[in-house]
């Protein structure tokens, strides 16, 4: 959503950060109060797991540190990806961009595979306190991990056709706001969740 | 309208060109008269009077909501409303109150002026403007149509489970509630992220944060309390949609559950939410005050870093709600501090407002009393507040009338009355023509007499023991003597209705406004701020030319300064301020251009709703239209391009923009 | 004329406020009646006298700008900014005098918190739309077996009573002004509050959590007896049943309350012919899971959660309005079929949803999986009526 308002009165802006920029990093500081309602939720309910399977049952944290992993190098990918961008070069910025696509996919893929499995065990949505609250924390950040994917596709289509409005590399840099804040978000659930025993 | 070309001399209209296509498929939505021009308009100043004239119908529906819960409470064994409906309208009066009218009223003058008041010509992202404005509509309609299908929700507004959970509360009104609030909630937390980049990226050139109209710097902090509490409700909600929709259990104690996990994600939002009520008021009256006092407002900087405050310490306070709830001494004892040490930033600022008409040259105009009202209104409300902080005093008066009339005395003298003096204030700058002040005057002794005859009594009713959400009241349980509960329940009801004729008065002074009303000069309060250095209403670039700041109350500085003998002299008048700006017009002003995808975005957050209650793939379906949407919107300019344009063919010193 | 306005608004507004109480409303929060609410109404007193004393400084500084500084063709005035030390000086006054409120309510909050020096434990139930109370055994108190009752909470008065909170459906809050502030009743969790009365007496509360359609009609007592009399209660409690005698019409009412009301309601000792003890069920037939127990119903003078009357008019008057010499004795006499509120209690017999919202609508029992939620409406003949009233005379 670039705003290319020249209402604005040009790029001057009092707090050197462009309209684009700022409007992200405070939505980004929403985000964090939302997720920071949902961990605090789980934290509240892990230990509630009624006749559910416990998290030491389920969890297979060797699987989930190889998507953790993966998702982090996403991240790498975006750095670079934003790198290209500014130096104009369209070429790689496409192939970056995509390539961070793949990587999100194959986290969310994994998460998939992963619920999946728990859904097999017994670990389903309405099963526990426990459970719930583990669904929806991961489920939220999932649904963003796929926002992002869209936004990150979406971008390299338009982009390929011109037509996105405003500067390319701000709205690479902004896409990589995001995609890095919901990588951040991760590495806290996947601490408090999979790592933090109970 | 696109592009505005601005021919060299300033005499000439500017022309618009009409758009051939766009992108091939989809036009881009081109009426500048009309009803299409308010439905895709990116405008801040339509969508702020769009925003307003919403909150206002729902002014109206919550105020007969609260009539026909006065009108129950006027007699012993009321027959008007059964439990039922009487648990209904509570819930509907609140919240309706609350995220209907008040937040959106304060959007609305916030839309409307902090563009003018920091000198830009809109605001930061005028599309997402645009889609707040319909998601707030749509989002306020979904919650009243639960009226209709089924039900309003019942629960109170702040909707305790495990009472709000499916077992207690079967009917879709919650369901209803929930979905309309998450939509309001989408609106705000847009509009925050809107407003505060606009406030702080957007300043005319010399405008530093300390040289800010008052009311933006509180509109600043209000932007700043929604993005952070909007958020935290927002979760709040989904889980008890989970719950409610999806069979979870967040609030089912049988399956572990806390059932206070509600109650303090509710109120954490809840605390910030009563400041983001009363600041943008605040911010008016401290307008108003020194505008009809003749001097500036008196410590200026301490209303601002008092505010800051408020909203800072604001977040450390929630728990005041929960004081009978079970925390345990140490969290109560805590809380209790907190919320006394939130009382001095507040109190300060009646210092402030007493001590700026104190010395002045005062012009009791409409806007006048209504700010001055809010400051006795809203100390004594402020004053029961301070009551309340006392916990084991509130152990004895929460959920009962003497909160009900705290918090109309802060809200409804304190916000509402704010709001009624920025409307009288604004209204010539906005619409041309004054509002009537004999009309005005009638206004608001009425809503005076009117609110403190019903709000007054209350502080009795409660501590005398009569509890909140009570859809009856029986003469045995009413003591005795004749000004005994039944009495001033009595009295409460005759005064809702003065204050109704109050605010009835102030419709028909709108209808007769419209239809006959002065018009309005430039400048008629010899205001101070930068929104008056407008047209009337302001053009729709707002400025002819950015003026660069040196003051505080700039537009004041220009029209007057301080002879030898150190009185203040007009220099100019405002007529003479403006031309100023017209002969050094810009050449070239880009505005953002009217836009479909707003609208069409914010319509599939309602069909997701419904979905969620009545059936998944219809959920689908609103999601598909708001993908379609949002990639619409990302593939649109926010200023269609020139190649869009045929070119203008009438006026001769057009520069075609490139 | 403003002035003129002004003064007679003033002049109305103080002549209502000092005028304007009811004298004897039940559930008044500024007449303590136990050490409870005293301590919190030494405390908030004088911050209501503060908070006073400075509302009528700030209206009695705006009102004489409003008058003093009105625009009589006065040059426009001195454009001042502020004055930081006036200001300083007005934030730090009312900082401290909320300092001074912070230390004593600091105090207030743990002295009320106190629990060791409690003397008897009542746990009190909450659930839509009545209290259970349930005495443990305590012996020092002649309470040898539970006691199960609900709506009059009997406690010996001088004596620091504990009680232990909680719901079985959803969030209620048990208060009773005179002897203390309000603390809610949880479902999940177990929530302290001290009560305790200085004098024999019947003090009114309700229940003051929003819990449903009929959160009005939660209403309770707390009926305080010399420590004497309070003995003679717990005796009474502990009775044995006994049966109506036969031939009677209370023996025919016997029958149709075993069968139209043990589904829920428990009387206990009561026996069927073959000698087997009547249990009542409410767990499968209620929301919430019980159902008033009406042992000794007469004993109490309030039913349907305290929102009728079973005394008529004039025995209420002479019961709740007695002193505190004379009332322990009248109220152990209970309620005689003189006394009945014949009215109350025949309507509610006869539909009880009707007198009391409650989702008793069997048309709503899909969401509640059949359960009803309060008295459903059993479609009682008034025959039947007649000798279910002569039954529950009966159970004194």
């Amino acid at each position: 959503m670039t705003s290319d308002s020249h209402a604005d009165g040009g790029a001057h802006s009092s707090t050197g950060l462009s309209n684009n920029k700022l409007g992200m990093w405070l939505f980004l500081g929403s985000e964090c109060l939302l997720f920071g309602g949902l961990i605090s939720t789980y934290m509240l309910y892990r230990g509630r797991v009624g006749a559910g399977p416990r998290p030491s049952q389920v969890f297979d944290i060797p699987f989930t540190s190889v998507s953790s992993f993966v998702l982090l190098m996403s991240s790498l990918t975006m750095v670079l990806a934003v790198s290209a961008a500014h130096k104009g070069d369209d070429r790689n910025t496409y192939l970056w961009i995509t390539v961070t696509a793949l990587l999100g996919a194959t986290f969310v893929g994994g998460q998939v595979y992963e619920f999946t499995a728990f859904y097999n065990e017994g670990m389903g949505f309405t099963t526990s306190l426990f459970s719930s609250s583990f669904f929806v924390l991961t489920g939220f950040h999932g649904v963003h991990v796929t926002v992002g994917i869209i936004m990150l596709m979406s971008i390299v289509g338009i982009m390929k056709r011109s037509k996105v409005p405003g500067s390319k590399a701000e709205t690479v840099e902004m896409i990589g706001l995001y995609w890095h804040f919901v990588d951040i978000i991760w590495i806290i659930i996947f601490t408090l969740i999979y790592l933090i025993p109970a | 309208m696109a592009n505005i070309e601005r021919p060299a001399s300033t005499n000439e209209v500017a022309t618009v060109a009409t758009p051939s296509s766009s992108l091939g498929a989809l036009k881009r939505p081109v009426a500048t008269t009309g009803w299409k021009s308010w439905l895709f308009t990116v405008d801040h100043k339509k969508l702020g009077i769009m925003y307003s004239a919403t909150a206002l119908f729902f002014f109206i529906v919550g105020g007969l909501e609260a009539v026909l819960i006065r009108l129950q409470l006027a007699a012993p064994n009321g027959k008007v409303l059964n439990a039922d409906l009487y648990n209904q309208m509570f819930t509907m009066h609140a919240t309706t109150m609350v995220f209907l009218f008040v937040m959106p009223m304060a959007a609305g003058l916030a839309n409307y002026f902090i563009p003018l008041q920091i000198g830009a010509r809109d605001v930061a992202f005028p599309r997402i403007n645009a889609f707040s404005f319909w998601a707030l509509l749509f989002g306020g309609i979904f919650l009243n149509m639960s009226w209709f299908l089924g039900g309003a929700a019942d629960g109170g507004w702040f909707m305790y489970a495990p009472n709000s959970g499916p077992i207690f509360s079967p009917s879709h009104g919650i369901d209803f509630w929930i979905l309309g609030l998450q939509l309001t909630g989408i609106a705000s937390l847009a509009g925050a992220v809107n407003l505060i980049t606009t406030v702080l990226n957007m300043r005319a050139p010399g405008m530093k944060l300390m040289r800010m109209p008052i009311f933006t710097w509180m509109q600043l902090v209000v932007q700043f309390l929604l993005l952070f509490a909007v958020p935290v409700i927002t979760v709040a909600l989904f889980l008890l949609s989970f719950q409610r929709n999806f069979g979870a259990t967040f609030f089912d104690v049988s399956a572990g559950a806390d059932p206070l996990l509600w109650q303090h994600l509710f109120w954490i939002f809840g605390h910030p939410e009563v400041y983001i009520l009363i600041l943008p008021s605040f911010g008016i009256i401290s307008e108003v005050l020194p505008v009809f006092s003749r001097k500036p407002l008196f410590g200026y900087p301490f209303v601002v870093f008092s505010g800051a405050a408020i909203g800072f310490v604001g977040w450390g306070v929630w728990a005041h709600h929960m004081f009978a709830s079970g925390l345990g001494p140490v969290s109560v004892a805590v809380f209790s501090i907190s919320t006394m040490a939130i009382a001095v930033p507040t109190g300060v600022k009646i210092v402030n407002w007493t001590m700026t008409i104190w010395g002045g040259k005062l012009q009791f105009t409409a806007a006048m009393k209504f700010a001055v009202g809010l400051i006795v209104l809203f100390t004594i409300g402020g004053l029961s507040g301070v009551t309340h902080s006392v916990a084991p005093s509130d152990t004895q008066q929460t959920d009962t009338y003497y909160v009900v009339a705290h918090f109309h005395y802060v809200l409804f003298g304190g916000a509402v009355f704010g709001l009624f003096s920025g409307f009288y204030y604004w209204w010539p700058k906005v619409f041309g023509k004054l509002l009537n002040e004999k009309l005005g005057t009638w206004n608001f002794w009425m809503m005076v007499i009117g609110m403190n005859m019903t709000f007054g009594p209350m502080h009795i009713l409660g501590l005398q023991g009569q509890p909140r959400r009570m859809y009856q009241w029986t003469e045995a349980r009413a003591g005795e003597g004749f000004f005994n509960l039944g009495f001033w329940n009595t009295f409460a009801s005759v005064g809702s209705l003065v204050l109704s004729t109050g605010i009835l008065l102030f419709l028909i002074n709108v209808v007769i406004t419209t239809r006959s009303g002065k018009v309005a000069p430039l400048d008629p309060w010899d205001a101070r701020s930068l929104e008056w250095m407008t047209s009337n209403p302001p053009k729709e670039h707002n400025f002819d030319s950015i003026p660069t700041v040196s003051h505080l109350d700039e537009f004041f500085h220009r029209k007057y300064q301080e002879d030898a003998s150190g009185q203040m002299v007009k220099v100019k008048t405002a007529e003479q301020v403006m031309q100023e700006l017209e002969d050094n017009a810009d050449a070239h002003i880009h505005m953002p251009s009217p836009s479909y995808w707003p609208i069409v975005l914010a319509a599939g957050l309602p069909v997701i709703a419904f979905g969620v209650i009545y059936s998944i793939p219809i959920a689908i379906f609103g999601g598909v239209i708001v993908l379609f949407g949002a990639y619409g919107w990302a593939i649109e300019p926010s200023t269609a391009p020139d190649d869009d344009f045929d070119p203008p063919a009438t006026t001769k010193d057009v520069v075609h923009v490139g | 004329m403003r002035r003129r306005v002004v003064g007679a608004v003033t002049g109305i507004a103080t002549t209502m406020f000092l005028a304007g109480c009811a004298t004897n409303a039940p559930q008044d929060t500024w007449k303590p009646k136990g050490p409870n609410a005293k301590i919190i109404d030494d405390l908030q007193k004088p911050v209501f006298a503060v908070a006073g004393i400075i509302g009528v400084i700030v209206t009695a500084a705006v009102i004489t700008a409003v008058i003093k500084f009105r625009d009589k063709g006065q040059p426009i005035p001195h454009q001042s900014h502020g004055n930081p030390a006036l200001e300083i000086t007005l934030t730090i006054i009312p900082a401290l005098i909320l300092t001074v409120v912070g230390v004593f309510t600091f105090r207030t909050v743990f002295d009320l918190a106190k629990t060791s020096d409690t003397e008897m434990i009542i746990n009190v139930t909450g659930q839509q739309w009545w209290w259970e109370y349930d005495y443990p055994v305590q012996n020092e108190f002649g309470i040898t077996q539970p006691i199960i009752s609900s709506g009059q909470l009997v406690i010996p008065a001088g004596t620091k009573v504990l009680l232990r909170e909680t719901s079985r459906d959803v969030i209620h809050s048990y208060w009773i002004p005179a002897l203390n502030g309000k603390r809610d009743a949880v479902p999940g969790r177990v929530h302290l509050n001290r009560i305790e009365a200085d004098k024999p007496g019947i003090y009114a509360g309700q229940c003051t959590e929003f819990c449903g359609l009929s959160h009005a009609n939660m209403r309770m007592e707390a009926v305080a007896l010399s420590k004497a009399d309070f003995a003679k209660w717990v005796a009474n409690q502990l009775k044995p049943y006994t049966s109506p005698a036969e031939n009677t019409l209370a023996k025919e009412g016997e029958a149709v309350f075993m069968n139209q009301c043990t589904r829920c309601h428990q009387v206990n000792g009561m026996k069927r012919a073959d000698g087997t003890p009547v249990i009542a069920a409410p767990d499968e037939n209620l929301v919430s899971g019980a159902a008033p127990n009406l042992s000794h119903l007469m004993s109490r003078n309030t039913f349907a959660g305290a929102t009728f009357d079973l005394l008529n008019t004039t025995c209420r008057k002479d019961v709740w309005g007695a002193d505190s010499e004379s009332f322990g004795a009248k109220y152990l006499s209970g309620v005689s079929e003189d006394c009945l509120n014949q009215t109350d209690l025949r309507g509610w017999l006869r539909n009880a949803p009707a007198m009391k919202p409650m989702y008793a609508n069997p048309a709503l029992l899909a969401s509640t999986g059949g359960k009803y939620r309060g008295m459903p409406n059993l479609g009682l003949t008034e025959s039947d009526i007649e000798k279910l009233v002569a039954y529950l005379l009966t159970l004194k």
